[in-house]
């Protein structure tokens, strides 16, 4: 953030209300976009593959699909071609601050590798982001404390992606799970008491009847071999 | 039965007797009785381990001289750790009247603080709107065993915690590779400052994830705001995770008040949610410093205050249960977080364990909570209490006076000057601070320390020193870091996670090391452990032979 501060943004904030370039930082009472990129192409790509729009909402609202989660957005993975160049609608339909953060992007492009969409509350933002060419899980949240953490967080796979990132809602497991307590009814302990018993009562009847067992097996093994 | 017979039941009787003797004697056990020479002096403490932490990071020299910026005049602040100039400058214009260039220098939303309309134009803004968001710090996170926006209160002590703090932008970590939290989230909630008459807009914009209020405690405020809804804070109208509400005052009478969360009081309270509200006296051209981030001096005094007062500072004291504040750390799910907080947890058979001042314990209080003075100076120190229990106010070499209690100024024949200042919960005391050397008010230069004199107060967690202690420092005998002299042979110790973390001996130190070091283990006693063993065997073999003996018979 602190670097942001110095050269690029100084040029771009003195008239920062009317200000909209293609690079850098715009800054106004909604809002700011860092590093939104509509045309230029990543080293590695000769054309822009694909152009996708999407539109991504974030509030509290998307959160109620996923138990033990308070922030989400609606979308949880978004798949792109290499190459390719997502234009992006960010939506807030909450009443406070939230971000859309990507990151892991070239620095030559994005400053600190970042791009960055934030809402100051309720409202929308309109910018464009190009991905390399790389096989690559990028991950895409909201860093405010505890949003991520509480749902807010999503992945942008280019080409299939390397990997799905942990804990994005619906799609893939936490490192550091939580515990809940386990229902212990009088049920269930009914029913490892009854399976134990089962299980005696299988070894019982098994030496019981091990020799008439032993014959049948027998009887079994010599119906087949002929066929083969 | 044969004499044979009666004799081999003798022996058996006495070697039974023997083995249980022998195992009573030999019993193994976790402590043991040692030799003639106990065992010998042990070190813990590492030389040049990563649990060393540098008294005082100097990270911005720049920001401690006195300073303008954007017109605004920023005291200087010679300590360690200055407040951010900026960050001084924003709070006194407003986030909508300062220049980008310096707003691009703080961590401040765009619409963090705006000032309008200059109601009674005497030459400062009256109608006010200050945006506050609720943040969690030392947080946990699904995706590995780690804290998230840390902040340390001490050296390695991070106990999860609840804040307002001014809506910020950004990152609110210090990087992507970092997991501190960016200089703007921090303990405790800010000061907040307003003028008397101000038309105040506080809007809490819920970025938790549970419900929370503002409480206005003792600040001139309708029950209901312009809409005909909640204007006090309480449960029944919570804010919750995502949403926004507006309080709104024109306060009538000026003092320290303060602000805090009403929902599950007992818990929010304790998590960290409450701060200062200070309403200023109204005066011509008057511009408040809106926000002291971290409490402690305040770097733009109002103009009353400037009239009697050299300097001022907001000395905010809070407690912390670390058992509550583990509860964050120990899940992610909020439906887990809000049953073991507000049902598992009982506050009634709690403690606290962490005690601070303006966000740290000692030794961190060094850096950025200390009063720092010239002789004969005026100062105005603000202290509401936070904390569960009361507290003993104690100022080394000085005797202070309380000037106003809970905002409304004493009469003068009740002023009373003393060295103990009992402050109970959520009250506050303004006290005026002589540095006259006339053997009552001041007993000279020094570096007098300042605490809670309840004995818990100054520990951390039990560790002595720590909690609130701080330093009333002399200027001359502070370096150019704004770090106390003569102090190293204590930083050196303290300014350590292994020393609060209880892993190194207090005093193992020069030649005493081995005299107060750690004393070593003792060296278990190999034979009798293998007496005991040979004893055990034998009893459980006879018994073992007596069942099979007992069971032939029975046959038989
Ligand atoms: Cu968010
Ligand atoms: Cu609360």
């Amino acid at each position: 953030m602190k670097n942001c501060l110095t050269g690029i943004i100084f040029i771009y904030c003195v008239n920062f209300a009317f200000a909209m370039n293609h690079s850098g930082m715009l800054m106004n009472e909604k809002g700011m976009i860092m590093n939104s990129n509509t045309d230029k192409i990543p080293k590695d790509c000769t054309t822009i593959s694909e152009t996708i729009d999407v539109t991504i909402r974030a509030g509290h609202q998307y959160a109620l699909k996923f138990p033990g989660k308070m922030y989400a957005f609606d979308t949880q993975e978004i798949n792109v071609k290499p190459c390719a160049k997502l234009n992006i609608t960010f939506i807030n339909d909450d009443q406070i601050r939230h971000q859309l953060m990507i990151h892991g992007l070239p620095g030559y492009l994005y400053s600190e590798g970042m791009f960055h969409l934030e809402l100051n509350g309720a409202g929308q933002l309109e910018a464009s982001v190009i991905f390399p060419s790389q096989k690559k899980t990028y991950l895409m949240h909201c860093e405010l404390p505890q949003h991520m953490e509480k749902g807010m967080k999503s992945q942008i796979k280019v080409d299939g992606g390397d990997g799905d990132l942990p804990s994005i809602p619906g799609i893939s497991f936490p490192i550091k799970a939580d515990y809940y307590k386990i229902d212990w009814s009088q049920l269930t302990i009914a029913i490892i008491a009854l399976s134990i018993l089962l299980g005696i009562a299988i070894v019982l009847i098994v030496v019981n009847y091990a020799a008439k067992i032993s014959a049948m097996g027998d009887k079994i093994l010599s119906n087949i071999k002929p066929k083969s | 039965m044969t004499l044979k017979k009666a004799s081999l039941f003798l022996a058996v009787c006495l070697l039974i007797l023997a083995a249980t003797g022998i195992i009573i004697y030999t019993f193994p056990s976790q402590m043991g009785k040692a030799d003639l020479t106990p065992p010998e002096t042990v070190f813990n403490q590492e030389k040049g381990n990563n649990s060393i932490v540098k008294p005082c990071s100097n990270e911005h020299p720049e920001w401690r001289p006195s300073q303008v910026i954007d017109d605004v005049l920023i005291n200087a602040a010679p300590d360690c750790s200055p407040d951010n100039p900026y960050e001084v400058a924003t709070s006194v214009k407003g986030t909508n009247n300062v220049s980008m260039a310096t707003l691009m220098q703080t961590d401040f939303a765009q619409d963090a603080i705006t000032m309008g309309e200059d109601l009674d134009n005497d030459g400062d803004p009256d109608v006010i709107h200050i945006k506050l968001e609720v943040v969690e710090l030392n947080g946990s996170s699904p995706d590995g065993d780690y804290i998230i926006n840390s902040f340390d209160i001490a050296p390695g002590i991070q106990p999860g915690l609840w804040v307002y703090a001014p809506k910020s932008r950004g990152m609110a970590v210090k990087n992507f590779n970092s997991l501190v939290s960016n200089p703007l989230l921090r303990a405790p909630s800010p000061s907040i400052r307003v003028e008397q008459g101000d038309k105040v807009y506080i809007t809490l914009e819920n970025t938790h994830y549970l419900p929370h209020t503002i409480h206005l405690h003792g600040v001139d405020h309708p029950w209901v705001n312009s809409k005909g809804e909640d204007n006090d804070g309480m449960e029944e109208h919570s804010v919750f995770p995502g949403q926004s509400h507006t309080y709104e005052i024109q306060p009538r009478h000026v003092g320290t008040m303060l602000y805090h969360c009403h929902v599950q009081t007992a818990q929010h309270f304790m998590m960290g949610l409450g701060g200062m509200f200070i309403i200023e006296e109204n005066q011509p051209n008057n511009w408040v410093q809106t926000f002291n981030i971290g409490a402690g001096q305040v770097r733009h005094p109002a103009k009353a205050v400037i009239k009697n007062y050299n300097q001022e500072y907001d000395l905010h004291y809070q407690s912390i249960d670390k058992k509550l504040a583990h509860i964050i750390q120990e899940a992610n799910d909020p439906r887990l977080i809000a049953e073991r907080m507000a049902r598992d947890y009982n506050i009634t058979e709690s403690f606290e364990n962490y005690f601070l001042l303006n966000g740290h314990s000692f030794p961190y209080t060094i850096r950025d909570a200390m009063i720092i003075t010239s002789e004969n100076e005026d100062i105005k120190l603000h202290v509401a209490n936070f904390q569960r229990s009361s507290i003993a106010l104690h100022i080394h070499g000085h005797k202070a006076t309380t000037v106003a209690l809970d905002g409304v100024d004493q009469p003068e024949a009740l002023q009373i000057t003393r060295d103990v200042i009992d402050i109970a919960t959520a009250q506050r005391n303004d006290i005026h601070l002589k540095t006259r050397n006339d053997g009552l008010h001041s007993y000279g230069p020094g570096l007098w320390m300042f605490h809670d004199h309840v004995p818990t107060g100054t520990t951390t967690d039990g560790m002595e020193p720590g909690g609130n202690m701080a330093i009333m420092a002399y200027k001359e005998l502070l370096d150019d870091q704004g770090m106390p002299k003569m102090h190293d042979h204590l930083f050196n110790e303290v300014f350590n996670k292994d020393y609060y973390a209880k892993k190194q001996a207090i005093w193992a130190e020069g030649s005493y090391a081995k005299l107060l070091g750690d004393a070593g283990l003792l060296i278990p006693k190999h034979i009798y452990i293998i007496l005991f063993g040979l004893a055990v065997g034998l009893l459980l073999g006879l018994l073992l032979v007596g069942v099979l003996i007992i069971k032939r018979n029975l046959k038989s």
